[in-house]
């Protein structure tokens, strides 16, 4: 009996608290898939960002690590708070249509991301072979993510749900980059999250001006540029 | 030295919100970048000479490849922000920009500039991706700057496209940055760092990040099938930023994919490498000289060939005999230079006939007597003419490819730059020769942009025949580049 009972208590809460914030994860995830309107995507988006940010609190508890709270909090400020409440902010401004205008409808899209998990999971456990369950869960997730990023900038219409599909890839990215390789040194984590800042910021500017010339923001319909 | 070239972009960037006139705005640009070309010479003479220097606190890393991508950024700059004094007083003369907005392009043609410095200095891989991804979200403005509908449409294009690939590149570097660290060496994301034990990386994970880095940094450098943003962006910007596009955004990203390729190369094995080069390499040439041979808008034409010499140089890296990769790198430097003087040409044509479509364009010698005669050479220097620098380096690379016994890279190569060549010569002759449409008369052109042309057009001549001297040092500088 080498170990306490308090120690195997608090080893089993960590691991499944970091299951249960995966598993948000997934259904955020699931969630912005199906979403048929424009807000019910930035919200589950925000959920999706807020278990990030739970994950990297989780993290930063275990290591004792003074940079993952900063990482933790920038975040929390940036992905639940700030571009949220943009992304909010211009649909109301710009007063387009708040339908997501879809290629796919929400079942066949549901059987797309099945498929996706699948795949991811697949792809997972070729790379680092199954015999560490807990990270090739992580890994499948965090890429699994990353593909319904894609998935939103294909085949949704609007000029909104593909800023939001590159967030939601980014978001993957940075799933894969804490839980993998133990995040990426402090300062470019620093730097990408100022890139995200930025290029939010700059592409609500040109969601403006899109909606501003066209009149709409259905990307779809841009097509002036052809050969 | 390196900090002064990093440095003169912020400091005119800062000048542009104190100095009102924009007059004295570009001729402070064009001081500035000259100065910036000078040092970034000696710079090179000075990396070539003493090997790999690192910088504050191993932040900035040089070596040779590095400080030769700086030196072909300062000279397109520099030829760029001599062309820029002319061409946007004739933009304000015509009333399609204002006096303030010539002073916000002047900003963003600095920031612009220092993000592209920083893509071959930093050492760190995941720096190298944020300064990539600050020229696309500032040059995203400079592409979308005259406000109208093709222009905003084109900036969302190009910035959402090369955004997602990108992201990729970010998830190859993760990747990298993984393998280095299950190799149970310390954390690290530096090149300097990592090429030293690439061979006893992960092969599996190197290998999937390698496809990750050349779908992402693929997709800015205009590769085929991922160029779709490419045409859009180039024939949209203003023609200075066209030529910065072309010239060197494009060989940076080249820049990021070479030094992964050269973890790759020790770690998994020449071959991978050469393969997937080679393959999209062929694959871009294929692609851009089907739209080169019926394109009808002559900004777009000048973009796609840009693809078409972005898959000559990524044939001429992965065939990586020490001759392929020197006529690849000095192709990297010619394209730079000539394709910027097409693209002020295209500028200067555009700008008088206030169209893009070449069925509507005549008689351009006679309009705009300089311009005519030089985009004359230099379409024969564009498409490869024997006495122009290109030919020199693309001639490098094909008998590279037959030493190699290549034979299939060598006749495609040979089929299609003949097939461009012939497409150009069809498209620039009907534009340039003919009478002028009714009611337009010959105009005189302005100092400053004949400056940067016959710079430019010296330096396509020079580096031609200086290589007939100096090829053999040439190819041993490449040797030592890449295989250390």
């Amino acid at each position: 009996m080498c170990w306490g009972l308090s120690q195997v208590f608090a080893l089993f809460w960590e691991f499944s608290m970091q299951s249960i914030i995966l598993f948000g994860v997934l259904v955020s995830t699931y969630l912005m898939v199906i979403a048929k309107r424009t807000p019910a995507l930035i919200r589950s988006f925000r959920y999706q960002s807020f278990c990030l940010f739970l994950a990297t609190v989780i993290i930063a508890l275990r290591e004792h690590e003074l940079d993952l709270y900063v990482v933790a909090g920038l975040l929390f400020i940036l992905k639940v708070v700030f571009i949220p409440q943009l992304l909010y902010r211009t649909i109301k401004k710009i007063k387009a249509s708040e339908e997501l205008g879809l290629f796919i409808n929400p079942q066949l899209s549901l059987l797309w991301a099945l498929g996706f998990t699948y795949l991811s999971w697949v792809f997972a456990v070729y790379l680092i072979g199954a015999h560490d369950a807990v990270q090739v869960i992580m890994l499948a997730i965090a890429f699994f993510v990353v593909l319904a990023g894609i998935f939103l900038m294909i085949f949704r219409m609007t000029a909104l749900a593909q800023i939001i599909g590159l967030l939601v890839m980014e978001n993957g990215i940075f799933l894969l980059a804490s839980m993998v390789s133990g995040g990426m040194p402090f300062f470019v984590e620093i730097a990408i999250f100022f890139d995200v800042f930025v290029s939010v910021l700059i592409m609500g500017f040109f969601v403006y001006k899109i909606n501003k010339f066209f009149t709409h923001i259905d990307v779809n319909k841009l097509s002036r540029l052809k050969g | 030295m390196i900090y002064f070239i990093l440095g003169i972009p912020l400091l005119l960037a800062i000048a542009c919100l104190l100095v009102k006139k924009q007059r004295l705005l570009g001729i402070l640009n064009a001081i500035g970048y000259l100065a910036v070309l000078f040092l970034s010479a000696i710079l090179l003479k000075q990396i070539a000479l003493s090997g790999v220097t690192r910088l504050f606190l191993g932040f900035i890393c040089l070596d040779t490849l590095s400080a030769f991508f700086i030196f072909v950024i300062a000279v397109v700059v520099f030829a760029s922000a001599l062309y820029s004094i002319g061409y946007i007083k004739k933009d304000i003369e015509k009333g399609i920009i204002s006096e303030k907005k010539a002073r916000i392009y002047y900003l963003l043609f600095n920031l612009f500039c220092c993000s592209m410095f920083f893509v071959p200095s930093v050492n760190n891989l995941g720096m190298l991706w944020v300064a990539i991804e600050m020229t696309t979200l500032i040059s995203a403005f400079l592409v979308g700057f005259y406000n109208k509908k093709e222009s905003v449409e084109a900036a969302w294009k190009y910035i959402i496209i090369c955004s997602v690939g990108i992201i990729f590149a970010l998830l190859g570097t993760i990747l990298f940055s993984y393998a280095f660290s299950i190799s149970g060496l310390s954390k690290s994301l530096n090149w300097s760092d990592m090429v030293p034990v690439a061979h006893i990386l992960d092969k599996n994970i190197l290998k999937i990040a390698f496809i990750f880095i050349l779908v992402g940094y693929g997709t800015k450098a205009g590769l085929a099938p991922m160029h779709t943003w490419l045409p859009d962006a180039h024939s949209q910007a203003v023609a200075p930023i066209s030529a910065l596009l072309s010239g060197v955004l494009l060989k940076t990203a080249i820049y990021a994919i070479l030094r992964f390729g050269i973890i790759i190369i020790k770690g998994v094995g020449f071959a991978y490498f050469a393969h997937l080069m080679i393959l999209l390499g062929v694959i871009s040439l294929i692609v851009s000289s089907g739209f080169i041979l019926v394109q009808k808008d002559l900004k777009r034409l000048l973009a796609y060939s840009s693809i078409e010499h972005i898959g000559i140089i990524s044939i001429g890296f992965g065939l990586g005999t020490p001759l392929a990769c020197a006529g690849a790198l000095l192709h990297v430097f010619n394209h730079a230079v000539t394709k910027s003087f097409m693209f002020f040409g295209a500028g200067n044509i555009v700008s008088f006939y206030r169209k893009h479509n070449m069925n509507a364009i005549k008689g351009v010698i006679k309009a705009l007597p300089f311009t005519g005669i030089m985009m004359l050479l230099g379409v024969f220097a564009l498409t490869g003419f024997p006495p122009f620098s290109i030919f020199i380096s693309e001639m490098m690379i094909i008998v590279a490819a037959f030493t190699k016994g290549s034979y299939l890279v060598a006749a495609i190569l040979l089929l299609f730059l003949a097939v461009i060549f012939g497409a150009f010569i069809n498209h620039f002759g009907k534009m340039l020769f003919g009478n002028l449409p009714k009611g337009m008369t010959k105009t005189s052109e302005p100092l400053t942009g004949k400056l940067a042309f016959l710079f430019l057009g010296l330096l396509i001549c020079i580096t031609a025949v200086a290589l007939v001297f100096i090829k053999g040092e040439w190819i041993w500088i490449v040797q030592k580049l890449f295989l250390v």
